[in-house]
């Protein structure tokens, strides 16, 4: 691989004294004890955004750092990786950061998450069911999910230490009043074992009602924004909203996935040319193929 | 093709690898050597090296290189080798008063006490191009003398008495020394987040991107912030400083090396309505290598953050907002696919406009 080249070339021999080689899973021993025990941090209080000393990857920062970070601190010599981007395994970004995690470890790959340990995911969840072995990683680029409605960082501590989110409550009633429907995309606001709101990074709102009690773990990291949080198994997880405006997830009209048929998955869209209806397809590439196998 | 709906990424992924190594590797000039960096570049290689936090000429070399010259991306390499790396130990403190003196600018006084160096600047030369330049016709001192030069200004400048010493000798300074004796903070392992110790902000701007922290302070001058007031430059130094370790076994002081720095110490008038009007005040600006530009930001900007009382934003933007990689790396990351957001988007755009009873679909009012 590359970054052997880099980093045990012997241009650097003469400055660096003895090859240093890669240490497993890249980072040192110190720094990954050092994020687990923010991880630690994390699970023991639900949603809490938990500071850590990121570091600076092989990959830049807004590139799922943080996710890298966290999978390389708890990876062991037995796990298996799933490395996903949008859904998609093969996608450019989801292909780089698995090999950096499987050259720098020697672990095994694969696409299934039946046979996957660590789930690494930039903005999705698996459609697969996923239990107590599952550890889902996922990359978050803004973690603070009240960012909209304040931008001092001394009142946001405010806010979620006092459990204050009457501001976020207004944000959405007015939303709701304006627009007709409660307009947030992607990331929808959750809050968590009834205590801190997280932003949910960019899942669709499709994929929230799988992180409420979970049988499998997830952990979050954003590297640029330095912290760590978590939703342990079996916590409670409930998307803002009203009792009388019931949360939505994203619907597609009947759409069916071009390859599988499928309307039971998140589906996203090819726009047509000259004037054809667009296709629909499958964002888990992994979860739709197995269905055309069938 | 390539992008995340085709099928193999791995090898668009590797294609584009080979081509940049290939079409950078075998150009048809010669290689650049590392030294050529070091000893030709000698102004971006300190930047680098500032910006990664790590002080090593010939590694910054390489890494300028093999970015093909682009600034962050150097600094990102030699930070991320950095990560693979323990920390062994720290150094003893280092007294900047033991700095071997290359330089050493006072505009705060004609005569200030110890010397004033020009030294190796461009300050006051004709922005004028010459095609000569770098080919060892523009030498007009012989290399033995220039050395001779720079060691002669540099032999005798430890201990140069420093304009913020004289001030207080004056008793024209506010004395905001402390008595305690904290650890300072280190932004490599707890992220800096406001309120944070003078020590977070110090070393936040010193790896600061160079451009962003000449930007937060131009910004403060005359964009909309205005949070900064402009200074009095009492010392621009750059020089050379020993660096000290205990050893491990001895526990003596050892000297391993020394590198090179940029301090800058900029005074202050006080002239807020309840600060002390018949007194000055000291900015404090230090970024390893010869980086001026930076330095001086850095000084104003932190006897400004100090004076604000974490009363404005600016604290919040100097540690947030002025890391290279931080910025350049989220910028870039839209590059990224993004059509899972994207989808989601367009399904509330959808859901909006069917909520709306009164307005005809497809009507823009």
């Amino acid at each position: 691989m590359t970054m052997n080249a880099v980093y045990n070339g012997s241009n650097l021999d003469s400055i660096v004294g003895e090859d240093p080689g890669i240490p497993f899973a890249l980072l040192d021993e110190e720094s990954k004890r050092e994020i687990r025990r923010a991880l630690l941090h994390a699970v023991c209080v639900p949603g809490y955004q938990v500071p850590f000393g990121s570091r600076e990857m092989p990959v830049a920062r807004g590139w799922g750092s943080g996710g890298l970070q966290i999978t390389l601190a708890i990876v062991g010599k037995t796990d298996i990786v799933k490395v996903i981007d949008q859904g998609d395994d093969e996608g450019v970004n989801a292909v780089n950061l698995r090999r950096l995690v499987v050259t720098s470890t020697g672990i095994e790959e694969s696409s299934e998450v039946v046979e996957s340990t660590i789930i690494q995911s930039r903005h999705r969840i698996p459609e697969d069911e996923m239990i107590n072995s599952h550890t889902l990683v996922l990359q978050v680029p803004v973690p603070e999910p009240l960012r909209g409605v304040e931008r001092d960082m001394r009142e946001l501590a405010r806010m979620h230490a006092e459990a204050d989110y009457s501001r976020m409550w207004v944000s959405l009633y007015e939303d709701k009043v304006r627009n007709g429907v409660i307009t947030q995309t992607t990331g929808y606001p959750c809050l968590v074992n009834g205590r801190y709101v997280v932003a949910t990074t960019p899942i669709p709102r499709w994929d929230i009602p799988r992180l409420h009690d979970s049988q499998f773990l997830t952990l979050f990291g954003a590297g640029r924004e330095k912290r760590v949080y978590a939703i342990p198994p079996y916590t409670l997880v409930e998307p803002l909203t009203f009792e009388d405006v019931p949360f939505e997830v994203e619907q597609a009209n009947g759409a069916r996935c071009r390859l599988c048929s499928s309307s039971e998955s998140f589906l996203v869209e090819s726009p047509g040319t000259n004037g054809d209806a667009g296709t629909w397809t499958c964002s888990d590439t992994a979860w739709c193929r197995a269905r055309r196998l069938k | 093709m390539g992008y995340a709906a085709a099928r193999g990424g791995l090898t668009a992924i590797r294609n584009a690898e080979d081509l940049v190594r290939t079409l950078r590797d075998m150009d048809e000039s010669e290689q650049i050597e590392l030294d050529q960096f070091i000893g030709r570049l000698r102004l971006l290689v300190d930047r680098i090296m500032g910006e990664a936090g790590m002080w090593e000429p010939r590694l910054a070399a390489l890494a300028i290189r093999q970015a093909e010259g682009d600034h962050i991306e150097s600094v990102h390499l030699l930070r991320a080798y950095k990560s693979t790396l323990p920390r062994i130990a720290s150094t003893e403190p280092i007294h900047v008063d033991d700095m071997r003196l290359l330089r050493r600018v006072v505009p705060a006084f004609r005569e200030p006490g110890g010397p004033q160096i020009l030294g190796r600047s461009t300050d006051y030369s004709a922005r004028m191009l010459d095609p000569r330049s770098g080919s060892g016709a523009t030498a007009s001192l012989e290399p033995e003398v220039a050395t001779h030069v720079a060691d002669n200004s540099s032999s005798v400048q430890t201990n140069t008495p420093r304009l913020m010493n004289v001030l207080r000798d004056m008793d024209l300074l506010t004395d905001r020394r402390r008595t305690d004796d904290p650890e300072p903070f280190d932004i490599t392992r707890t992220p800096a987040r406001p309120p944070a110790p003078r020590s977070a902000r110090l070393s936040s701007m010193a790896r600061a991107e160079t451009g962003a922290l000449l930007n937060q302070w131009y910004r403060n001058i005359l964009g909309p912030d205005g949070y900064l007031h402009e200074v009095t430059l009492g010392e621009v130094r750059h020089g050379e400083l020993p660096i000290r370790i205990k050893h491990p076994y001895t526990n003596g002081s050892v000297s391993i090396g020394s590198l090179r720095v940029t301090e800058v110490e900029a005074i202050e008038d006080l002239n807020g309505v309840d600060e002390d009007r018949d007194r000055f005040d000291i900015g404090y600006g230090l970024c390893l290598g010869h980086n001026e530009r930076k330095a001086i930001a850095m000084a104003n900007l932190d006897i400004a953050c100090h004076r604000d009382g974490s009363k404005s934003s600016l604290e919040q933007s100097i540690l947030l907002t002025t890391d290279g990689l931080d910025s350049a790396g989220f910028l870039e990351h839209l590059k990224l696919p993004h059509y899972v957001t994207f989808r989601s988007m367009m399904e509330r755009k959808i859901a909006v406009r069917n909520a709306r009873p009164s307005v005809q679909k497809g009507d823009k009012a």
